[in-house]
């Protein structure tokens, strides 16, 4: 007889789990339980990670075979992936070797490569979101779509501060908009958010929700 | 305990037990209208449209963690991705999922394992991915094109926790002339959402998948237990500016400053 004890026995623990962490943040007497669990899911996260990398790196190497158009970039991720994993582990040595932290290649990796590419992505991304918000009335001719990109307008012109721009009706405009309208409707999302986030967290508590295979 | 605490055990608490309620009083899901989310119904037929031409769903889950504020919409997303996959079982290519946190990417490897082998559909073969594809805001948008870009990839659905970097995925999307259907909770992301996508989802929508996709009673319980307390928020505003109004809100927080 096959008896399935994976599914059960993982809901039960998800859902102690949860129950002892909700109750943790209104019980002041079970906080220190709540952090030791709160704790070990952190380091279970960093494992999730390591796992998660490899995964990254067979995902990769499969499709580096597959000799697909995108193969190539496969190859990018695969060398860099490496190089930086090396350029870690000197770090690691050297600062075990001399006994005080030195992290000077890894920082430069990161000076010098990722924050450049990552703030010309930002600055790219600015682009594409004018692009978005110039196309919304081509996508959707409606009452919202009509109001939000007058709203986008109207703020953007407030927002100028050099002339001939310089509208001191355009600057109360726009004041008024961030204070009242857009707070408002920025509460009301937040709150209708909050509420989705209560039940879904409860349906998780319940055992109805299950993302983790049971 | 603080009257903060004790305010939260009794939110939770109702929560719970109107959720309970509604899932016991409500007739058969079928029956019950909701009112209608057009992302979802494109979800669904997108879904059908996918099965019949012999191509692939994909679903990004953003970047969010369980550990955070930002796990909700996560686990929304993962949510919505058990009821795409289920829906498309039959499907030659199953839906690609990707993620840019390792842990929402071993749940939705384990999800999709989990739902196959529910519908004794699983075949390691042919098993679809829950790839991590990056872990910074950009790198994740960049992993991610790959997959939009694929000329077997009918639809895009990005639900989860997503920063202004959803613009570069909504854009591709756009691009490549398929359907895009997004939501998170993010406020600037939400708002670029709006701007980009074909289809948005708006604030709470997003957590609104299981009920809109056919997860079950529980799922359209809680739409109304939410129902509920959003009456009740909306009489908590409207009398406390009666208050306000009527100069008596100083008087009450008196009273209940000395009680607690």
């Amino acid at each position: 007889m096959n008896i399935k004890l994976k599914a059960p026995i993982s809901t039960a623990i998800a859902i102690g789990v949860g129950i002892v962490v909700l109750a943790g943040y209104f019980i002041p007497s079970i906080t220190n339980i709540r952090f030791i669990l709160l704790r070990t899911g952190l380091v279970l996260a960093a494992v999730a990670l390591l796992v998660g990398i490899i995964n990254l790196l067979t995902v990769h190497i499969k499709k580096m075979g597959s000799e697909g158009e995108n193969s190539g970039y496969s190859l990018i991720l695969i060398i860099t992936l490496l190089v930086t994993l090396a350029v870690g582990i000197i770090d690691m040595l050297q600062t075990y070797l001399a006994g005080q932290p030195n992290f000077q290649m890894t920082n430069w990796v990161f000076t010098y490569i990722q924050l450049p590419i990552e703030t010309s992505m930002l600055a790219v991304t600015a682009v594409s979101l004018t692009y978005a918000a110039a196309n919304i009335l081509r996508k959707r001719m409606d009452l919202f779509s009509i109001t939000f990109f007058f709203v986008i307008l109207l703020v953007l012109l407030g927002s100028f501060s050099v002339p001939p721009a310089n509208i001191p009706f355009l600057h109360v405009v726009h004041d008024w908009i961030i204070r009242v309208p857009a707070l408002g409707g920025a509460r009301g999302l937040l709150l209708g958010i909050a509420l989705g986030t209560i039940t879904t967290g409860i349906r998780i508590l319940m055992g109805t929700d299950r993302p983790y295979g049971g | 305990m603080s009257a903060t605490g004790f305010t939260g055990i009794v939110v939770v608490v109702l929560f719970f037990g109107l959720m309970i309620f509604f899932s016991i009083i409500e007739s058969e899901p079928k029956e019950k209208k909701n009112r209608p989310i057009p992302a979802y119904d494109k979800i669904i037929q997108e879904v059908n449209e996918a099965v019949e031409d012999g191509t692939q769903l994909h679903i990004s889950l953003g970047r969010g963690g369980i550990t955070g504020p930002e796990s909700a919409s996560a686990l929304a997303g993962l949510s919505i991705l058990k009821q795409v996959i289920e829906k498309s079982s039959v499907s030659d290519y199953p839906p690609v999922a990707s993620t840019g946190n390792a842990v929402i990417s071993i749940l939705a490897q384990d999800t999709i394992k989990g739902t196959f082998q529910a519908g004794s559909a699983y075949d390691q073969g042919r098993n679809p991915s829950g790839e991590l594809v990056g872990l910074t805001p950009f790198s994740y948008a960049a992993g991610t094109l790959t997959t939009i870009r694929d000329n077997n990839v009918s639809a895009n659905i990005h639900t989860g926790w997503f920063g202004s970097e959803v613009t570069w995925l909504t854009t591709a999307g756009e691009r490549q002339s398929s359907p895009t259907i997004a939501g998170t909770a993010q406020l600037p992301a939400q708002a670029i959402i709006y701007a980009s996508a074909s289809d948005p989802l708006i604030g709470e929508e997003l957590y609104a998948g299981g009920a809109y996709l056919g997860a079950g009673k529980i799922h359209l319980a809680s739409i109304s237990a939410q129902d509920v307390f959003r009456w009740i928020i909306i009489f908590i505003i409207l009398t406390s500016v009666l208050f306000n109004f009527l100069g008596i809100d100083t008087f009450i927080e008196d009273i209940l400053a000395g009680s607690m």
